[in-house]
């Protein structure tokens, strides 16, 4: 029986400590308690930040012999092996900025996306639906940054995922529950010699309990972890759903197939946006109402297309008009396509199809966590904020949140921290909560003052686009903030 | 630094009879033991108001906004100056971890370079308190055990009860209630009972006579190993900063921790490893840094601080015969 724990303890960790671990183990049996299952990080949550954290912590030198386990209610064998024919994208895509696209590479895993389905765009096309004011992001002469043009990558999350996955796998030592539930979380016990009162114990499915020195809540917006700490995470919801949905374009793009570009139009009800996929593929993210989205999911293909084609070309009044019909949006969209002007190559090209079951909406919501951290928990991702789509910031903070965890655990194995003290984690705190409470306002503001459809606010706002895109410096400032290949501002 | 000075001459601290200028003068009589007349009459370099001192704070020893944050704080930057000596020494086979974790090798690099590179390293540390250096130094990969002693039970109670709050500690660290004068002396050849780091963090300006307390420290360090130390200099800056700014104005540092007095200026300590042929011939050159407390940010090395305010200082001992 030891035997077979000791074998199992030298899988995970190196040498040295597989010594103190058998050291532990004869001093354990003697006693007649069960011995904890002690892990130095426990991650709930197998999405992209639970997973880029786990990687990061495997792929470097310092934090590899650090004994790890993920908890993931999924399948996670279904995750890795996800393909799908080059003419079907999933329907959920992200925005990964250029640093996020560096920091995978770093640890070795964008290497293992499907490289044929990762789209970058090299222009933005911002304009506001009730005064047209606009404002173009592309790169004048001589002021594109030196690491490139690209603004972003279009990706779908499950390929990020499998990339991950396929990543962890190359790298080993990680002990993953799959398929298994968090039931309870409690705290360890107290005996003679070993106080682990303060230690978080995972209770999974299936009665394994895992006890973590450091527990990881990478467990999205209703995480467990976050409640187990007793963190409260404050913020509204903006009744506003999003459609998404995978398009098919009449072309690939005004640019080509080189220079990619995005849209996204403010509506009253919420920014539309398209971004490219490869080849004449596109992915909608649609933020409007509860009952435009339940309309729009409930429409022939036919007339879904004519929608979107409308959101990008009509007027805000003629758009509305057509949310109140029940069906033949087609013929309502292509009469009054003649009475409307607009500048074509300003705008997406036509769209002529949309893939089969891939209209779909979530509720939009605003959170953030009171803190990242308690003794022995921190939070990554959605389960410390959850940001407005407009400006796709979302996975990208998760990504710059578990940047930072990372590193901070690195700081605390080097210098002999607990890796789950507040002491060692206090670092992650203050250095990315501030930079996700100011990114976290800036777009809920911006959502708030492009829904408002007449008022002071739309001369204002108006100018506020016409003056930046007259701006070239200010442009190329907010363009390069974009992907996050700035000076630091936030 | 007197010309700088914020504290005018006469508003100087009444129980300050220490000269005014950095001039080595008057503290060498306390200083230099071999140049002392009158030997001490206690076999213990620690002052029993010390202890008591200390004993009072153990409760709040391990919160990290309580009396100790600021040791909290500076703990990560003991362990860099000690891989700074370390790395330094030419005798040292130690290999440094780096934190630029720019473009990890592959994992299979990384497990054979972890595992070859672990030393088997033995640590001292005396004056432990509530075991803030010794918890951290019995964590590192390359630390075989820790042997950390200090005479206030009130806080060495403290220490072992929060050692059992991670299982990782106890197959390394060791608290023993002990001066290092009540440690068994150790015969020049029991190198193998030596220690490679030993270390005196905020210690020697609490000690009654600093030079008998390093002349019985260096039996413990090993040939080729490090005597690592800090303390803060006595300055008219520190005595602003360390006694009346952290104790009696920001209440950083427990009021009465600090007796300026005692305080140890860097070049009288670098003065002990060279002030005669044969300390030069048992330890290294001494090597410093000095480290300035900004509140909001913690810790950050100052070169040239050293001269006035909190300073580390490293010393690495040469030869195999003893002192």
């Amino acid at each position: 029986m030891e035997a077979v724990a000791r074998r199992k303890a030298a899988a995970y960790v190196c040498r040295s400590c597989t010594r103190q671990f058998q050291r532990q183990l004869r001093r354990n049996y003697s006693n007649s308690a069960p011995r904890p299952d002690i892990y130095d990080v426990v991650c709930v949550g197998g999405g992209p930040a639970g997973l880029s954290l786990l990687t990061a912590l495997r792929a470097n030198p310092v934090t590899s012999h650090l004994r790890v386990a993920l908890v993931e209610a999924q399948d996670l064998s279904k995750v890795k092996s996800w393909k799908l024919p080059p003419n079907k994208y999933s329907n959920r895509c992200s925005s990964l900025t250029p640093t996020s696209a560096f920091f995978l590479d770093q640890i070795g895993a964008w290497e293992h996306l499907d490289q044929t389905r990762v789209q970058p765009y090299h222009e933005m096309q911002v304009w506001d639906g009730v005064t047209d004011a606009r404002i173009e992001f592309d790169w004048a002469p001589g002021s594109a940054p030196v690491e490139g043009t690209t603004i972003a990558y279009m990706n779908e999350n499950l390929n990020l995922t499998s990339g991950l996955l396929k990543r962890l796998e190359e790298l080993g030592g990680v002990s993953v529950f799959e398929g298994a539930k968090v039931e309870n979380i409690t705290f360890g016990e107290e005996t003679e010699d070993l106080d682990l009162s303060q230690w978080p114990v995972v209770h999974i499915s299936g009665g394994k309990q895992l006890t973590a020195r450091l527990l990881v809540g990478a467990d999205g917006a209703n995480s467990p972890v976050r409640a187990f700490a007793g963190i409260d995470a404050k913020g509204w919801d903006y009744n506003r759903h999003g459609v998404v949905a995978t398009l098919e374009m009449e072309g690939e793009g005004w640019g080509g197939e080189h220079t990619k570009i995005a849209y996204q139009r403010f509506l009253p009800t919420g920014p539309v946006a398209m971004l490219p996929m490869p080849g004449n593929y596109s992915t909608l993210v649609w933020s409007t109402t509860a009952e435009n989205a339940s309309l729009l999911k409930s429409l022939s293909p036919k007339d879904f297309v004519a929608m979107v084609n409308a959101a990008f070309r009509l007027s805000p009044v003629d758009l509305a008009f057509m949310h109140t019909q029940g069906a033949d949006q087609d013929d309502e969209y292509s009469w009054r396509l003649q009475h409307t002007s607009f500048n074509p190559r300003a705008i997406p090209q036509t769209v002529v199809g949309v893939q089969e079951g891939t209209v779909a909406s979530f509720p939009l919501k605003m959170r953030h966590a009171d803190t990242y951290i308690g003794e022995r928990v921190a939070l990554v991702g959605d389960a410390a904020h959850t940001i407005h789509p407009l400006a796709g910031q979302g996975l990208n903070q998760g990504q710059g949140d578990v940047q930072s965890l990372a590193k901070t655990i690195e700081f605390a194995v080097t210098h002999g921290q607990d890796i789950g003290s507040i002491m060692s984690l206090e670092s992650y705190v203050s250095e990315r909560y501030t930079a996700n409470h100011v990114l976290l306002g800036v777009v809920d503001k911006l959502h708030k003052l492009y829904s408002a459809e007449s008022g002071p606010l739309v001369p204002l706002r108006s100018l506020g686009l016409n003056a930046v895109n007259a701006l070239g410096p200010l442009k190329s400032f907010f363009m390069k903030q974009a992907a996050g290949s700035g000076t630091k501002l936030f | 630094m007197r010309s700088g000075a914020l504290i005018p001459a006469d508003d100087r601290p009444s129980k300050c009879s220490a000269p005014t200028t950095a001039s080595p003068s008057a503290t060498t009589q306390r200083w230099h033991s071999n140049h002392n007349s009158s030997s001490p009459s206690s076999s213990s370099s620690v002052n029993p108001d010390e202890i008591s001192h200390f004993n009072a704070l153990a409760a709040t020893w391990w919160d990290p906004h309580g009396s100790s944050r600021a040791l909290h704080l500076m703990n990560p930057l003991r362990h860099d100056f000690i891989q700074t000596c370390r790395s330094s020494s030419p005798t040292s086979s130690f290999t440094v971890l780096t934190e630029d974790s720019d473009l990890p090798p592959s994992p299979d690099a990384a497990n054979t370079s972890n595992t070859e590179n672990v030393q088997e390293l033995r640590y001292l540390d005396i004056g432990c308190g509530g075991g803030i250096f010794a918890e951290s130094a019995a964590r590192l990969p390359t630390t075989s055990s820790v042997l950390a002693i200090d005479p206030s039970p009130g806080v060495l109670a403290i220490a072992r009860s929060h050692a059992k709050k991670d299982p990782s500690l106890s197959p390394k660290l060791t608290y023993l209630s002990s001066t290092i004068e009540s440690l068994p002396t150790l015969k020049p050849e029991a190198v193998e009972k030596k220690f490679d780091v030993v270390s005196c963090f905020e210690v020697i300006e609490h000690v009654d006579h600093p030079a008998l307390f390093l002349d019985h420290v260096a039996q413990f360090v090993k040939p080729g190993g490090w005597l690592v130390m800090s303390t803060i200099a006595r300055t008219w800056t520190s005595w602003f900063t360390t006694n009346f700014m952290a104790e009696d104005v920001l209440g950083i540092v427990p009021k009465g921790t600090h007796d300026w007095n005692k305080y140890i200026n860097e070049y009288e300590l670098r003065g002990y490893f060279e002030e005669t042929e044969e300390k030069r011939r048992f330890w290294g050159r001494p090597r410093a840094m000095g480290v300035v407390y900004v509140p909001g940010l913690g810790w950050k090395e100052v070169p040239g601080s050293e001269k006035v305010g909190n300073y580390f200082l490293g010393v690495q001992r040469l030869a195999s015969e003893d002192a």
